[in-house]
């Protein structure tokens, strides 16, 4: 494992950059030489708020994709898995896309030989409407008129056209129900280290992109886009590496704080009888991939009862990849009847690490023990 | 290449966002619009399946049960828009048109003295302020009337939210059902709720329905809203069908019956009447459809003509709060709109 | 009322199974409840079998297999219980008891133990009463 401070050279992209406008430049290298077909990344929608995953094949059109969006909780998984798993594809990840990435890898979905994984760290995602609430409500700020946002210092800063910075405290935000979503509340992937490399500005000078190398392919990426002239790099210091390590260990410790907090609740969840079977947290979820095989629409599961029972509707799955759940939140987001779905899977998978010792998505392990044919019991 | 677009469901009357993925020309799936006001990237089943429409594409004209090119499905169809009287000649659209194509619509039925109809959920009559989504959260009661939850998802969604904030619900849904489970009371007619519940409304209560079974049901929701100054919120089956109100005033299903009864041509854009309306079709002696996909009525339809399904085509509509929303193609199509079909049609009359 | 407590017992072909032959041939008594499914191993039933006999209205699940070592097809039972500790899991947040689910090894000449582990469950379950799902 190693560290470096990296920036572009192209000014463009340094300007656009989030950062250094490492990623960026990272893959602009990647597509210049042909190395991958296409580039996976998000390009504003609607607005700043509306992150969509966008395919790039061209190099000249990855401007528009820099940058980082803290208002698109989006899931690349699933969309490598089922529409670009024939071609070669860098992608930018946060935590919950690698850790899916990886769970359908072990699941022989993905081929680690066709990506790249450019990693970023992530503090958490908010949901575009109620981000924009919030900027409403608690920074008296037209959303509209706020040209990025970024989270910093444990607070949620918007920055106007104009350079003026407003910054609220998170904490702040969330006890009033806005901020980060629940499940990005709880997560405690900060940095996501089974991707090649990973990205973020936690002990990053200004104007830089700081960069942990996670592997030789990690390794390969950097000294490629360094050898064709996109991309500078220094060391960084050893406080600024201390640094990074500290706000993660702060960031853990909060998330572990809210676990605690939220687990509890779970056998207590009423919601489950308002689920119209609408199967959406399945068909959304990257772990789940069967679906007309999906043992949720066989008959003899009276698969047609509303609301479902909870053990057979929710306890099949949970069966199925509960220990392979990234905490992505995915579910949650897209319910109808606002069933807090991902804080049972999440737990669970907590259960099964605490069993096993195996996190979904960053443990080693060439398989979820539950599927090994080793002959052991728990 | 893989790409992402928004457009909006077209599965009911709430008017939820949706972003549709094609790839290689072809709609292969659908991917949460979290950024849409109305539902934040949540879709029922009806909303992700609503790509099937597209994939089920008619690829060509049908004039009695062969296919034929569309230049000689026109051409059938204006001999037979000639022969007839135009009083004898009825259009018939919905809101499962855009507000574009319904103004076409009318426009072609009153130029040449057709009958023009338009029916939806046998709700008539329902112009005037109905409750935004917003006011059904902030509502200190709801009477609903219909399993919305589990029928209009992302409306039911908003009955939820009015729970959390401490309103009341009472509701006409059958024991079991996900509305039943989130609401105070449940009844076994639309009277009962009303007459039982009715006294309890005031001006910041919204009477929320997706059936009524007469005009006299309608009647007396708008009669207890009135006196109580509460609020009211039709939610229809098709997407558009507040705004087809708009243009041309819906019909009750006696009416549209009455119409059928004395109609011996009948245009049908973009629906599927006969498992709507009980009735019998085959008294008329030339149905023409004109759908994106097949469906029963096309199928007993003498011509049919494919037009654009709603995720190839551009345009507005009204959901059921009364807020226009426009929403572009997200493929390419080479099959004709509703509008070009009708100024073909004009062209050779 | 505790005599209408409907027990499902999933038993493996090649030694539970057997188990509680030997034991009805013996004519050893054991509680009338359980409803016997033969499976061909403990390594072929999976959690939503014991989720769908609960959903049914059974008040107690029990599986039984081959000793560890003895499976007929090697690892099947290895591989039961490590899934038991996740249905385990799983029953627990909705609500079901983790007492109303129960494994046990039992080989096939050990009627006994069969009748004796069927005996203890029946208790258990009386004490717990009826299942109420939520
Ligand atoms: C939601 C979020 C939270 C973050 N939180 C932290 C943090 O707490 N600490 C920290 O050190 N770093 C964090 N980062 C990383 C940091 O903001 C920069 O993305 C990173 O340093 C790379 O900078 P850059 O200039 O090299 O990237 P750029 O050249 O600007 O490229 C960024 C790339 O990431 C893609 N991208 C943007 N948003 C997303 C998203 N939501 N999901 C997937 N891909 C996306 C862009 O399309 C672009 O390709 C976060 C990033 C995001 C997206
Ligand atoms: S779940 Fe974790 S990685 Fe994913 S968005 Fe939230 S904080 Fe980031
Ligand atoms: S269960 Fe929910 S949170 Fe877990 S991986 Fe699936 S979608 Fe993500
Ligand atoms: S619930 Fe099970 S069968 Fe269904 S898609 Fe998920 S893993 Fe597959
Ligand atoms: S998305 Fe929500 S309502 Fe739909 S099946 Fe899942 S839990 Fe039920
Ligand atoms: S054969 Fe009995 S447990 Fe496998």
């Amino acid at each position: 494992m190693s560290y470096v401070l990296a920036k572009s050279k192209n000014p463009d992209i340094q300007e656009a950059g989030e950062c250094g406008g490492a990623v960026t430049s990272i893959f602009k290298y990647l597509l210049d030489e042909n190395i991958v077909d296409g580039v996976l990344a998000l390009s504003p929608g609607d607005d700043i708020y509306d992150g969509v995953p966008t395919f790039i094949t061209d190099s000249e059109d990855l401007i528009k994709t820099a940058g980082s969006y803290h208002c698109a909780p989006t899931m690349f998984g699933d969309i490598i898995q089922k529409y670009l798993s024939d071609k070669k594809v860098a992608v930018s990840v946060k935590p919950c896309d690698i850790r899916s990435i990886d769970e359908l890898i072990k699941r022989h979905k993905i081929n680690p030989d066709n990506i790249f994984t450019v990693g970023l760290n992530c503090g958490g995602t908010v949901s575009p409407v109620t981000g924009r609430k919030m900027i409403e409500l608690f920074y008296d700020i037209n959303p509209d008129d706020v040209v990025s946002e970024e989270i910093d210092k444990g607070q949620f800063i918007v920055e106007l056209a104009d350079g003026t910075e407003k910054g609220v405290k998170i904490h702040e935000l969330e006890h009033e129900g806005y901020g980060r979503r629940l499940n990005c509340q709880r997560c405690d992937v900060k940095i996501p280290r089974k991707a090649n490399i990973a990205c973020g500005n936690w002990g990053a000078s200004d104007g830089w992109t700081f960069i942990e190398i996670n592997d030789e392919k990690g390794e390969e990426l950097i000294k490629g886009a360094q050898k064709a002239g996109i991309l500078e790099t220094k060391s960084p210091s050893q406080d600024a590496i201390d640094a990074r390590l500290k706000v993660e260990g702060i960031m853990i410790k909060m998330a572990k704080k809210n676990q605690d907090v939220n687990y509890e609740k779970v056998s207590g969840i009423k919601e489950w009888d308002r689920c119209i079977r609408c199967c959406a947290c399945r068909d959304v979820c990257p772990i789940c991939w069967c679906y007309e095989n999906c043992e949720l629409n066989k008959s003899y599961f009276n698969a047609s009862d509303v609301p479902p029972s909870p053990i057979a509707f929710q306890g099949i799955r949970l069966s199925h990849m509960s220990f392979s759940c990234c905490d992505c939140g995915q579910c949650d987001d897209v319910c109808p009847m606002d069933i807090p779905v991902s804080l049972i899977f999440d737990k669970l998978q907590k259960k099964y690490q605490d069993r096993t010792g195996y996190v979904a998505g960053v443990s080693d392990d060439v398989k979820p023990p539950l599927y090994s044919p080793a002959k052991e019991e728990l | 290449m893989l790409e992402i677009k928004h457009t909006l469901c077209p599965s009911c009357s709430v008017g939820c966002g949706i972003n549709v993925v094609s790839h290689e020309g072809d709609v292969v799936g659908t991917y949460p619009y979290k950024r849409h006001p109305v539902n934040e990237g949540k879709n029922c089943l009806n909303g992700r399946n609503s790509i099937e429409a597209y994939k089920n594409k008619l690829e060509s004209a049908i004039v009695s049960n062969s296919d034929v090119d569309i230049d000689k499905a026109i051409d059938e169809i204006c001999s037979n828009l000639k022969s007839k009287d135009s009083d004898k000649i009825t259009v018939f659209c919905s809101g499962n048109n855009s507000v574009e194509d319904i103004e076409a619509i009318k426009s072609f039925a009153e130029a040449n003295n057709y009958n023009i109809a338009s029916y939806a959920d046998n709700i008539v009559d329902i112009d005037g302020e109905v409750a935004s989504y917003d006011d059904v959260e902030k509502a200190s009661k709801l009477i609903v009337i219909g399993d919305v939850l589990y029928t209009n998802p992302l409306i039911g969604r908003r009955i939820i939210h009015a729970k959390d904030n401490g309103a009341d619900v009472y509701s006409f849904t059958p024991e079991g059902s996900v509305t039943a489970n989130v609401s105070n009371e449940i009844c076994d007619s639309i009277d009962d709720v009303l007459n039982n519940f009715g006294d309890n409304l005031d001006e910041s209560s919204v009477i929320l329905f997706n059936t009524v079974n007469s005009s006299e049901d309608l009647d007396k929701i708008k009669e207890i809203a009135d006196k109580a100054n509460s609020k009211i919120l039709p939610v229809f089956s098709k997407c558009n069908s507040k705004g087809a109100c708009e243009i041309i005033k819906a019909q009750s299903k006696e009416e549209f019956v009455e119409l059928l009864n004395d109609t011996d041509l009948l245009l049908v854009f973009n629906d599927d009447l006969i498992p709507e309306i009980d009735f019998d079709f085959g008294s008329i002696s030339t149905i023409v459809s004109f759908v994106p996909c097949e469906n029963s009525t096309s199928n007993a339809s003498q011509i049919v003509v494919p037009v654009k399904s709603w995720l190839e085509n551009d345009g507005s509509f009204v959901n059921a709060m009364g807020e226009t929303q426009t929403f572009s193609a997200v493929i390419e199509s080479d099959a004709l709109g509703v509008d070009e079909v009708i100024e073909k049609i004009q062209n050779k009359l | 009322m505790s005599d209408e407590l409907k027990i499902v017992g999933l038993l493996c072909n090649w030694c539970c199974y057997g188990g509680a032959d030997t034991a009805g041939t013996a004519r050893m008594q054991y509680p009338p409840n359980v409803r016997i499914i033969r499976v061909m191993c403990s390594g072929r039933i999976n959690p939503s079998m014991i989720f769908k006999a609960f959903e049914e209205g059974a008040d107690g699940v029990f599986v039984g297999g081959c000793h560890i070592g003895d499976c007929h097809y090697d690892a099947g039972n290895y591989k039961w219980s490590r899934r038991s500790k996740i249905v385990e899991d799983i029953l627990e947040e909705f609500g079901i008891e983790k007492e109303r689910f129960r494994h046990e090894w039992i080989s096939a000449s050990e009627g006994e133990k069969f009748q004796t582990t069927m005996d203890e469950f029946y208790k258990t379950l009386q004490k717990l009463g009826p299942l109420e799902l939520k």
